[in-house]
């Protein structure tokens, strides 16, 4: 008996190591595969149940960002007209429509070639949303996260070692939302207009979290000099929830910060980002192209080193930006 | 022994008490908030940092 | 009748190892999120489990009593938690100590340190240290967390960041193993805490469960319940020779005849199987019948 409990705690160990050892990350479990089926394949199908309609959604989300991706320089002009004719999207109307909207409007800032690219690919996002929109009326909540109340692991979580640190960029996931104010928000215009974006995640009963607020609102003030941002994400404030958001802001404004908060839907590529985060506060530095440079700095930027780390990343982003 | 008597009582006194105090934290939002804090890692709270 | 009662406590005895080992697995089931470096994030969070259990441990299926107590009564939301009070209540009124004999796993892997062969120390006459941990309850889960406030009138989990060697154990430990942002995040309040640790580790090889006795809070809360717990030791005075075998065997230095329901008893049930008349057991339910005759036994 005794022998065979003294075994046991040995294995322990042994068997947690094991399983450590074992656990080389899937990486980019996340990220896009190519060989994935025409969007007209895609929109004909018909799904018979909730979990068929989520995996569809899914697809068509991950599709939409692929034609982005593809041209992201067009894209970004497309969006850069948008900001300037300040035509914000309401909800309800097709992304799509807005799309071929603010390219119609921008046409002269385009050649034929570019023009026949962009206006085909806002037709299939269109399309894209069409079905987008019958799946969530059809199957309420199948855009939703479909890990919410699932165990998170580092990977999904964006937070594996350096794997994908420099040769391949890391989109950070596209939104719409609001900042705590009300005012809309869609990611593309946020990234674009600065060289670097500072994304803090916090929540608000988190005490290191709230601690780094005032760093942050400084290099807020530093950044605005380099043409760079921090912007905040509570993680409670996601779907807009009034009381939360009303929290936040009581905390913010204590702490004297004068940055934007932002929240989106958690059922948004971005909101599932953030719902997978599980260690706070963790920042990330984005590029002006919308991509996350190096790995994420866990823990508040308070002390010497991670602010160091911090700094470095923010260095990174604005010379990508540059080039 | 007076104790032996009020044993029991203060048994089933107690047992009321705790699920009343159970019911009154979850309906003053008590339970959201240990659910909140339990599936976020607030690194500095256990010990890292 | 007592003959059936004793074989009944004699089986909790002699599976308690296991039961210890079943609740331990119970507590922290999600076990691949070791791998993976991540946490559970469901709603099983929402309930406090019964003994010592980080809810940062990546396995962890339930959210740690005293975790939550401090998150709660450290927001600014609230200053008291009625809820996890509550569930402790429950918890000590229904269990009492059993809970730190018989459920939680840091009793359980002190118990398993102890074990390891080598040279033994009594704790008989460190006594005194004892009512340290009504002092950790007080000040570093209590007091502290809800007095110790910033600009914001948040506090900082007192216990959970300075104190807990658990959470470093379960929690900072795997993680940062499995997960390199953590890993570069540790500084040296990690080096404190794994001090600590380290500290715990190496007096559970030398004395019973030290942590225990001396620092544990949720130990302390449930030692407050275990006079008025459902669960209790009976001693038969009829039966009773007064041999003192039972205060003898006794790794938590409970004298078993005088005070059965003794704060320090963890009810691991030592004694009950250290009795060579069967006089002691288990009992359960409200305590109407008496049960503590030792002064009577002994002037028979």
């Amino acid at each position: 008996m005794k022998l065979s409990k003294i075994a046991a705690l040995f294995m322990v160990p042994v068997l947690a190591l094991c399983l450590v050892a074992c656990s080389a990350p899937g990486g980019n479990a996340g990220e896009s595969t190519s060989s994935d089926p025409k969007i007209a394949e895609l929109t004909a199908q018909k799904p018979t149940n909730a979990d068929e309609a989520a995996e569809l959604y899914a697809k068509l989300m991950q599709k939409e960002n692929e034609i982005f991706s593809s041209d992201n320089a067009l894209w970004e002009k497309v969006f850069n007209a948008a900001n300037k004719d300040s035509a914000m999207i309401e909800d309800g109307s097709n992304y799509g429509d807005f799309l071929l909207k603010t390219i119609d409007g921008a046409k002269d800032e385009f050649t034929a070639d570019e023009l026949k690219t962009l206006k085909a690919g806002a037709q299939q996002i269109k399309e894209i949303e069409d079905k987008l929109e019958s799946l969530e009326k059809e199957f309420p909540g199948c855009g939703s996260t479909p890990s919410a109340g699932e165990s998170v692991d580092a990977s999904t979580a964006g937070m594996t070692a350096g794997a994908n640190a420099s040769s391949e960029a890391t989109k950070f996931p596209s939104f719409t939302g609001k900042d705590l104010d009300g005012n809309d928000v869609n990611s593309d215009e946020l990234f674009s207009k600065n060289k670097v974006t500072v994304m803090n995640f916090w929540f608000t009963t988190c005490k290191p979290c709230v601690g780094e607020l005032g760093d942050l609102e400084d290099l807020n003030k530093e950044l605005a000099k380099k043409g760079g941002q921090v912007v905040g994400v509570n993680s409670f404030t996601l779907d807009g929830n009034k009381g939360e958001i009303a929290d936040a802001k009581d905390v913010l404004s204590k702490k004297g910060v004068t940055y934007k908060n932002i929240w989106f839907k958690s059922d948004s590529e971005a909101g599932k980002f953030t719902s997978n985060l599980f260690s706070f506060p963790t920042t990330y530095v984005i590029d002006q192209n919308g991509n996350i440079v190096g790995d994420p700095i866990v823990g508040a930027i308070s002390s010497a080193e991670q602010r160091a780390a911090l700094d470095k990343l923010i260095d990174q982003a604005i010379a990508n930006s540059e080039q | 022994m007076l104790f032996k008597a009020v044993k029991p009582v203060v048994q089933v006194a107690l047992l009321i008490v705790g699920i009343t105090m159970v019911c009154f934290g979850v309906m003053r939002g008590e339970a959201d908030a240990v659910l909140a804090k339990a599936i976020r890692l607030c690194l500095e709270c256990i010990g890292i940092g | 009748m007592d003959k059936r009662e004793n074989t009944a406590s004699h089986v909790l005895v002699r599976f308690r190892g296991f039961i210890q080992a079943a609740a331990t697995l119970v507590t922290n089931i999600h076990l691949p999120n070791f791998a993976k470096g991540g946490i559970y994030q469901g709603a099983g969070k929402t309930v406090c489990v019964p003994g010592l259990n980080c809810y940062s441990c990546p396995a962890a299926s339930g959210a740690c009593p005293i975790g939550s107590f401090q998150s709660v009564v450290g927001s600014s939301k609230f200053n008291f938690s009625y809820y996890v009070t509550g569930t402790l209540i429950l918890l000590g009124v229904l269990l009492g100590r059993f809970v730190c004999g018989f459920l939680c796993p840091f009793g359980w892997l002190q118990e398993l340190l102890h074990k390891i062969p080598g040279k033994k120390f009594s704790t008989k006459k460190l006594k005194p240290l004892t009512y340290i941990k009504y002092v950790v309850l007080l000040f570093a889960v209590v007091l502290l967390p809800v007095l110790v406030v910033n600009d914001v009138g948040m506090g900082d989990p007192f216990f959970c960041k300075y104190i807990c060697p658990q959470g470093v154990l379960e929690g900072a430990i795997p993680l940062a193993i499995a997960n390199a942002g953590i890993r570069s995040a540790l500084g040296h309040l990690f080096t404190w805490k794994l001090a600590v640790l380290i500290a715990v580790v190496v007096l559970s090889v030398l004395f019973y469960r030290p942590f225990c006795k001396w620092i544990c809070p949720l130990g302390a809360f449930y030692a407050l319940m275990n006079k008025v717990s459902l669960l209790g030791i009976r001693v038969d005075a009829c039966k009773c020779v007064s041999c003192g075998k039972c205060s003898k065997v006794c790794q938590m230095d409970v004298d078993v005849v005088r005070a059965p329901n003794h704060a320090e008893c963890i009810r691991c049930g030592k004694c009950i199987g250290a009795c060579p008349v069967d006089a002691i057991s288990y009992r359960y339910g409200l305590d109407v019948s008496a049960e503590k005759l030792p002064l009577t036994a002994d002037k028979k």
